[in-house]
């Protein structure tokens, strides 16, 4: 019991090798994997699926899906979330349907103009009064859906003149519908944005860590703005292309989009707890989602399930994909 | 002598029997072997001290006996019975229980209710409390510790003290629930009380071993040795050694505590240039927010500051505020001449100022991104021409202070997470050097955690950047630290300067005349 120094030297500093785990490169590939997964499964369900023709449709049907889910990306990149995406979009519906006869193809700019204000506004709100993102967009969905409500009078806004528009109609080499073009294009510029200048670091760091991106003088307030204006205004691009589609604003015209394009993101695998995560993951996400809209009719289930399977795939995704190690309480 | 004690006060176990036994424990966290084979014997109505610096692997192994942390490997033994702890209550069922560092007493409950929450027993009946049969046992609780609390006071009206004292008697329950003598295990009890309290808590810890075993960790190497009979030291994971207390002296738990290689000049004096400046580069005048106010400072460049003070001195917010992440209420701070900006983070950093938080896993870096982007978090300008980052740039750049700083890590991509404590500290320093505009360094506790070999390469690294005319504010990690760094030492005493002593090598003041000023 007497033994008063039993000295050892101190261990040598350790450096862990290796990078991540074949589980978790599989996991990172989840959402292509499910991607030609999907595409088999319809294509043996119904050989005709596998045509150009439902192809190209079904593409047109996941450009404004892809667009909101993108510029949600980066507000779930930054940490947050923002649930008014999809109330954002019915209202720019409005707007664009009402605004077209007057302002023409100035309306478009607009439209996309007034959704990157609003959505500049939660993105001040949260930062300044410091609110959680997902009540002051909570707060926000309601809103909008109510200032939608209320500008249109309750019904659809026709649009009879849909010249400005129809360019979004048309198709690329006759293939490639031209909302899709668009909606890549925007995917790539943000991503350009992100990748060549400091943004993807700073929004990467506020997501992960902020008071260590704070304490690193990132301009953590001008980010998480900057992401949630993109979000609107990703948003309004959505919307117009839902207009040129349907030749009508309508208050709840965008609603059901709001669970896919949180599915999008999520099935992409963007952790929902903000850092790790891409815009062409959600891409891939919602070109998943797509093909489970249309291809559910396909093998036989009512398209009532639909939701089910939205609320189904967002708790499965985040269940594989959470990073329970750096979520010390999950409320 | 422990011994002793045991065999006559062990009457309902066989003697001899450890309360609790810790055999070969191993736990790994990224980057860092926080436990490296720990054995720990704690024997019946035992106090025993656990001592060991800052990273050395105490809180891990009393998570690991609580049940808060699962070990890679080794066992648990309690009462001569192997015993697997997943849970908080695990270790309760087993008799064993700590009393946190941070309190975790609700504070708008009674102090009864905080007594029985989650083991009500008699107290609730039919889903509503009976408060006569509350207060009788949380009474029971107080009287084995002869507290006088009222056990319907609400939580938040009492103080400190006593809120240990409740704190202690809600683990005391675990008595119940194990029927046999418990494990009491006390986390810093002292960091935040008065002398007078300390006297108390001692008296309680002296009255708990008639019927309890006690494990009690203190930075406080004094007190140590004044409360417990044995005290077992840690360094870097593993077990050193222990001291009978009877006639140890606290340099003698130092030594073993910081090991051969703490010896000759950890600190690097023989690098320390003194500062032949005349004009401060940063002078504070009048500085307050809430929990400082009037703080005046000076530091020239090139010279190291040391801020001592005891927890809510409000160092750690003086040096915060000056890095505009504090709000601050009335003052003016200049930086070589100029106004400095407190309203933001990235104010300072724009006028050349750097923070290194205490919390380096979260204040300090972004742990999933890369070294790279760790490095260049704050000085975006280093890696970019104009508003575009060029990716070249940026690999040159890191890869010359990865050279430079010898910071060990596979390669300038790998997250730094998965680096050591010390390289990550250095990635984190290097971030304030990329940018080569650093003028004031402000480092809270930049050795938290870090090894001797990591601390020592800090400790150089911090001389170098002096001798180069950076001025640094250092909060250290302990008054041997400070002492052994600083040209100049100021003194924090409850939100206020409240002495300055110089501090060059040779004429370095004792820890003690330090504790003199800060209480």
């Amino acid at each position: 019991m007497t033994s008063p120094v039993v000295a050892r030297p101190a261990a040598e500093p350790t450096v862990v090798k290796g990078g991540p785990s074949l589980s978790a490169r599989v996991t990172s590939f989840m959402p292509v994997i499910a991607l030609v997964v999907l595409l088999a499964a319809l294509t043996i369900a119904d050989p005709g699926f596998f045509t150009q023709r439902s192809l190209t449709a079904a593409s047109m049907t996941a450009a404004p899906l892809i667009v909101m889910a993108v510029g949600a990306t980066l507000v779930v990149l930054c940490g947050g979330i923002d649930l008014s995406i999809a109330a954002m979009a019915s209202l720019s519906t409005v707007f664009l349907a009402l605004w077209l006869p007057s302002l023409g193809a100035l309306s478009t700019p607009a439209v996309i103009a007034a959704a990157a204000a609003f959505g500049a506004v939660q993105g001040v709100l949260h930062v300044v009064l410091r609110i959680p993102s997902f009540i002051v967009t909570l707060g926000g969905m309601s809103v909008f859906s109510a200032i939608a409500l209320v500008v249109s009078d309750a019904g659809t806004v026709p649009v009879t003149d849909n010249s400005t528009l129809n360019w979004l109609t048309l198709y690329l080499g006759g293939i490639v519908p031209m909302s899709v073009v668009v909606a890549l294009l925007v995917v790539t510029g943000i991503w350009v944005i992100m990748r060549f200048t400091p943004i993807q670091s700073w929004i990467t760091a506020t997501g992960y860590s902020e008071s260590a991106a704070r304490l690193a003088g990132s301009p953590v307030d001008y980010v998480k703005i900057g992401a949630f204006c993109v979000s609107g205004a990703c948003a309004g691009l959505a919307a117009v292309m839902l207009v040129s589609r349907n030749f009508s604003g309508n208050p709840s015209m965008a609603d059901n989009l709001l669970l896919p394009a949180v599915a999008a993101i999520v099935v992409g695998g963007t952790a929902i707890t903000g850092g790790h995560g891409s815009v062409w993951r959600s891409v891939a996400g919602a070109l998943v989602v797509t093909l489970l809209r249309v291809g559910l009719p396909i093998v036989g289930v009512p398209s009532a399930w639909e939701q089910i399977l939205y609320g189904a795939i967002i708790v499965a995704a985040v269940a594989l994909t959470l990073d329970r190690s750096k979520v010390l309480i999950i409320k | 002598m422990s011994i002793e004690v045991e065999s006559q006060a062990a009457a309902s176990v066989p003697a001899r029997v450890p309360a609790l036994e810790v055999k070969g424990l191993v736990k790994h966290y990224p980057g860092v072997k926080a436990l490296d084979g720990v054995d720990l014997v704690v024997h019946q109505n035992e106090v025993l001290g656990l001592a060991g610096e800052n990273g050395a692997g105490k809180s891990t192994l009393l998570k690991a006996l609580v049940g808060l942390v699962k070990p890679d490997a080794g066992e648990i033994y309690v009462r001569g019975e192997k015993v697997k702890l997943r849970s908080v209550d695990d270790a309760a069922v087993q008799g064993i229980g700590m009393v946190f560092q941070e309190q975790s007493l609700v504070p708008n409950l009674t102090a009864a209710e905080n007594i029985v929450l989650g083991s009500e027993g008699a107290g609730v009946k039919a889903g509503l409390y009976r408060w006569s049969e509350m207060r009788r046992l949380a009474q029971e609780q107080f009287d084995k510790i002869g507290s006088h609390i009222d056990p319907l006071a609400r939580t938040d009206t009492l103080s400190f003290a006593d809120r240990q004292m409740v704190e202690i008697a809600k683990v005391l329950r675990i008595e119940q629930r194990s029927q046999h003598p418990p494990v009491i295990i006390l986390d810093e009890p002292t960091s935040v009380l008065e002398s007078k309290e300390i006297e108390t808590l001692f008296t309680q810890v002296r009255r708990l071993r008639e019927f309890a075993s006690v494990v009690f960790v203190s930075h406080r190497l004094d007190e140590v040795l004044d409360v417990c009979d044995r005290v077992a030291v840690l360094r870097s994971g593993q077990s050193v050694g222990e001291v009978q207390t009877e006639g140890a002296q606290p340099a003698d738990l130092h030594k073993m505590m910081i090991g051969s290689t703490g010896s000759d000049d950890h600190y690097h004096e023989g690098l320390a240039q003194p500062s032949e400046e005349e004009r401060p580069r940063l002078t504070v005048r009048g500085l307050s927010a809430k929990t400082f106010r009037d703080v005046n400072l000076d530091v020239h460049a090139g010279e190291i500051v040391a801020v001592v003070g005891v927890h809510g001195s409000g160092r750690e917010d003086v040096c915060r505020a000056l890095f505009g992440a504090e709000p601050t209420t009335a003052g003016e701070v200049t930086l070589d001449g100029k106004k400095l900006d407190l309203s933001g983070t990235r104010a300072a950093c724009a006028a050349g100022v750097g923070y290194v938080p205490a919390e380096r896993k979260i204040e300090g870096m972004v742990g999933p991104m890369s070294v790279a982007d760790n490095m260049t978090l704050a000085k975006q300008k280093s890696r970019c021409n104009g508003p575009l980052v060029v990716p070249t740039k940026q690999a040159t750049l890191v890869d010359r202070w990865i050279e430079r700083l010898s910071i060990r890590t596979p390669n300038r991509t790998t997250a730094i997470q998965r680096l050591s404590g010390g390289n990550q500290q250095k990635v984190v320093l290097a971030r304030w050097l990329v940018g080569n505009d650093i003028r004031l360094l402000l480092l809270d506790h930049p050795t938290r955690g870090l090894d001797i070999g990591a601390r020592s390469e800090v400790y150089r690294l911090m001389r170098e950047l002096a001798n180069n005319g950076v001025a640094t504010v250092l909060l250290a990690d302990s008054l041997e630290e400070a002492i052994g760094m600083a040209d100049r030492i100021i003194v924090m005493s409850d939100g206020k300067v409240a002495s300055e002593m110089p501090c060059r090598t040779g004429a370095k003041p004792t820890p003690l005349d330090l504790v003199k000023e800060m209480v």
